[in-house]
């Protein structure tokens, strides 16, 4: 390393870097970590390319840093891309945003302050920076200067704060940052600053501003203070494109926003067609009336594997199913019983069989392997049908019979015919209660206590999916922690609890990986939760779509996309 | 004829008001919750109760279905508590599309079906009548979804001769919007073709055994005019009845036609509604849907009326 890189990092350590930073700088060092989860942390930190360039460096790693700019393949530009999407399911409000279809619409027009890529990155989006305290209680955020809206109007912090104290205070918010801060939480600090007083502390929080959070976009202040009426006013945000006729129920058409700060996109615009179901959209793609599908099942999208014609999308993700089993009444109270059950399944073929091996295998816990935080030591739980049968026997449980109530939905109804039949061989017998989707999230008399009576959280045993997140936080806090809300086992451990709260709290990596090997370790004890596999976001496109990357979420980003 | 027409129309509209009663009703015993259909299961229960709240969907099912009333009997027929916009603009493109298509399958489908049944009807117990029956019966067997699919295959995908998705592009021309429908309509054709080309069949058999076309014959007519004007007069008056109830058939229930060429329909709205327990558009959609298959019942009797004298000078019977 040159002198002048080191004195560079050293001038960076002592004057700008906050404790966090250094932190980070010293598990590099340490060997603690590798370049990929470096340069994750890093952005996550804010650090600038330059100075994470000069850390790698420092560690002999000067190849990694990252490049100024991915290279795209040949870009020709012009042209209407077709893209299949479901249909939105409720008013396409920011605010209210929840169902694949409304995000995948809504994120053509608006964007977040972060961006969480495919592999877990954090990146700068509408924010350009960002930086913690010492305790990461309080994050103050750069805003990108000369972001247009699509009305001309130039972004500014008001925009912003307008946006996220809508977004914890509007009557009948999805209210996904409510957790984190609340409307006095948040306010400008000169034009292009935002500062996030979060009500405790957050490790990760430019995840929680990405779009893994649906309700977060960035909206003008004017619409911001009218909730309810962005669809109104036209869906004005800053993404690529910008509305030009949405028809309720049947398609959308956009057109390139020229003032975009990323570069106008390569495409004149983007048809959007709604359908209500994938069969119909697998069809219109085969018969190249579209040319893109937002997500397809790894049943619709594998014949699309070896087509010239068609390309094939893939991208592990940590969206999973949780098969809930209750630890504090009923027959799987046990926790040997519980974990009878686990042992029970052959987890790869269960992959196979289930989701085409579209996948990765689960270990009984949230803690995907794509997630920085999670320990690689943590030894992978397999099928063992002997040790099943003597927990069952050691528990004294004969003839363990239980019911599994799912949904029908994707591969749940699958899913839990593949349990089941796992279970028989070691003599369990699981029975199948698979409902609409109207009654298995409702309460159960319709108008009763919600939390008491809907079947996925009181169930004996339930199969529940969960969607794809940047970092683990909203599984811990809400599924598995005793104060969660979908905590559908009842799991109620204070010692993970406690290792929840340390994890949250914690910024450095090591200090997470530490705690998520703990609970992991917790989890494969007391298995109140049975996480089988992860799931890859598929789909598929025609050939002529270029340089498109599937997010593994709803969202489908196409500022880059061109048609060949 | 105006006595038998007011009696029918008056009838129509307790039946409506019926229907809008019971639509509420059962609803309430569906299981949903439109507060969560909007917001997503994940949502906090917090958020769910305000928003129930704020669309009033939190109210007794009376007091709901009392305000939906008041508003309809004055042309407003509410708003949707999941789209939050008035109902009125989800119903009337949908049932727009609805009537395109069943007219596109109606232009198709009736001649042909008549001209089976005919033809079948003449040629009794021979190898043709045999071929229309068996093939009618076997196309009628089939599922919607079945031989939506199987042509959506060939013709689509294969031959790439027709789009799939039935929905034309805004401003088509009525060519282009034919194209785009002659695949449902087509899907619907093979529905409906065994069971109305049976009914006509069947009228002709009678018909052509009948004493007047007897008569007819040994009076010397030829046999086109035997048929033209005293066997098809009487032959199609059943076919009539089954003709309109099939329109209500083709405004209302096309749900899975409507899913498979993605086509934005009453039968797909309505399921949404009823799905979501989205009550004021589904009650909405449901008189609707009444209303035209009450209209075309009563365009029916009017033409069964007009073609048989028995019920025209029956005293309006």
């Amino acid at each position: 390393m040159d002198r002048d890189t080191a004195r560079r990092i050293d001038e960076y350590r002592r004057h700008e870097a906050g404790q966090l930073e250094n932190n980070l700088f010293d598990e590099l060092v340490a060997g603690e970590m590798d370049r990929t989860e470096f340069l994750k942390r890093g952005a996550m930190f804010g650090l600038s390319v330059g100075i994470m360039g000069s850390m790698l460096a420092f560690v002999g790693e000067a190849g990694a840093a990252p490049a100024a700019r991915t290279q795209l393949g040949r870009v020709q530009k012009g042209g209407i891309l077709r893209a299949g999407i479901t249909k939105p399911a409720g008013p396409v409000e920011p605010y209210l945003l929840n169902d694949g279809g409304a995000l995948c619409f809504a994120g053509q027009a608006a964007e977040y302050l972060t961006f969480t890529n495919p592999q877990g990155k954090i990146l700068p989006w509408l924010a350009t920076s960002w930086k913690p305290n010492a305790d990461a209680t309080v994050w103050t955020f750069q805003l990108r200067k000369g972001v247009k809206f699509h009305n001309g109007k130039t972004m500014t912090s008001k925009d912003v704060v307008a946006s996220m104290k809508q977004y914890v205070s509007a009557k009948g918010s999805n209210a996904g940052l409510t957790p984190f801060f609340d409307a006095a939480g948040v306010s400008a600090k000169g034009p292009y600053a935002v500062v996030f007083k979060l009500k405790s502390a957050i490790g990760v929080f430019p995840y929680l501003v990405s779009q893994t959070t649906y309700q977060a976009p960035v909206q003008t202040a004017e619409d911001a203070a009218k909730p309810g009426q962005w669809a109104a006013g036209g869906f004005v945000g800053t993404g690529p494109f910008k509305v030009k006729k949405y028809t309720e129920g049947r398609s959308a058409d956009l057109v390139r926003h020229s003032a975009y700060w990323g570069g106008p996109s390569p495409l004149d615009g983007v048809k959007m067609t709604f359908f209500t179901g994938s069969a119909p959209l697998v069809l219109a793609l085969r018969a190249g009336q579209v040319d893109l599908a937002m997500q397809l099942s790894p049943q619709e999208a594998t014949p699309f594997k070896n087509n010239p014609k068609f390309t094939y999308y893939a991208l592990p993700t940590s969206a999973h199913r949780q098969l809930c089993m209750r630890t504090d009444v009923g027959v799987l109270k046990d926790p040997r019983v519980r974990r009878a059950v686990a042992l029970s399944i052959n987890r790869p073929q269960q992959l196979a069989k289930i989701m085409l091996g579209a996948g990765q295998v689960g270990n009984d816990s949230p803690f995907w392997k794509g997630f920085a935080s999670t320990d690689p030591s943590i030894k992978q739980r397999t099928q063992n049908i002997q040790l099943a049968k003597a927990l069952l026997e050691a528990a004294g449980v004969k003839n363990l019979k239980f019911n599994l109530t799912t949904w029908n939905f994707l591969d749940h109804p699958d899913h839990a015919a593949s349990i089941q039949a796992y279970a028989r061989e070691a003599g369990i017998d699981v029975g199948l209660e698979v409902m609409d989707g109207g009654k298995y999230y409702d309460s159960e008399p319709a108008g009763a206590d919600y939390a008491k009576t809907t079947p996925w959280l009181n169930r004996t045993c339930s199969l529940t999916e969960y969607g794809a997140r940047g970092v683990p936080n909203v599984y811990l806090t809400r599924a598995y922690m005793s104060t969660g809300d979908w905590n559908g086992s009842h799991y109620n451990n204070p010692e993970f609890d406690s290792l929840s709260k340390t994890y949250l709290a914690a910024a450095e990596v090591s200090a997470q990986r530490k705690a998520t090997k703990r609970m992991n370790g917790l989890l494969l004890r007391d298995t109140p939760v049975v996480t089988d596999y992860f799931i890859s976001y598929t789909t598929a496109g025609s050939s002529k779509v270029k340089n498109y990357v599937p997010e593994g979420l709803s969202h489908m980003r196409l500022a880059k996309v061109s048609l060949g | 004829m105006t006595r038998f027409l007011l009696k029918r129309i008056g009838l129509a509209l307790i039946t409506l008001i019926l229907l809008s009663m019971i639509v509420f009703a059962v609803s309430s015993i569906l299981p949903g919750n439109v507060g969560r259909s909007v917001l997503g299961p994940f949502a906090s229960q917090e958020s769910v109760d305000q928003l129930n709240e704020q669309l009033g969907a939190d109210r007794p099912l009376l007091s709901q279905y009392w305000d939906w009333a008041s508003d309809a009997v004055r042309g407003d027929l509410g708003e949707s508590l999941t789209k939050q916009v008035p109902a009125w603009d989800l119903l009337r493109p949908a049932l727009f599309n609805s009537f395109k298509l069943a007219l596109v399958a109606f232009l198709i489908c009736v001649p042909l079906s008549l001209l089976g049944g005919v033809i079948a009807g003449l040629r009794y117990g021979k190898a043709t009548d045999k071929s229309i029956t068996t093939a009618g019966l076997s196309f009628s067997a089939m599922p919607d979804f079945v031989t939506g699919i199987v042509f959506i295959l060939i013709f689509a995908v294969w031959l790439s001769w027709l789009p799939v998705t039935a929905q034309a592009e805004d401003g088509a021309n009525a060519l282009t919007q034919v194209k785009y429908l002659l695949l449902p309509a087509f899907t619907l054709t093979l529905v409906l073709f065994g069971y109305i080309a049976r009914v006509t069949r069947a009228g002709m058999i009678e018909a052509l055994d009948s004493d007047y076309a007897r008569t007819a014959y040994l009076k010397g007519l030829p046999s086109s005019v035997v048929v033209r004007k005293h066997v098809l007069r009487n032959a199609l008056v059943p076919t009539i009845a089954v003709v309109a109830v099939q329109v209500g058939y083709l405004v209302g229930g096309l749900v899975a036609v409507e899913f498979l060429f993605n086509y934005q329909g009453m039968g797909l709205l309505t399921l949404e509604a009823a799905r979501n327990k989205d009550l004021p558009l589904l009650t909405a959609g449901v008189l609707v849907i009444g209303t035209v298959y009450l209209v075309v019942m009563l365009l029916a009797d009017i033409l069964y009326a007009a073609l048989n004298p028995r019920i025209r000078f029956g005293g309006g019977e």
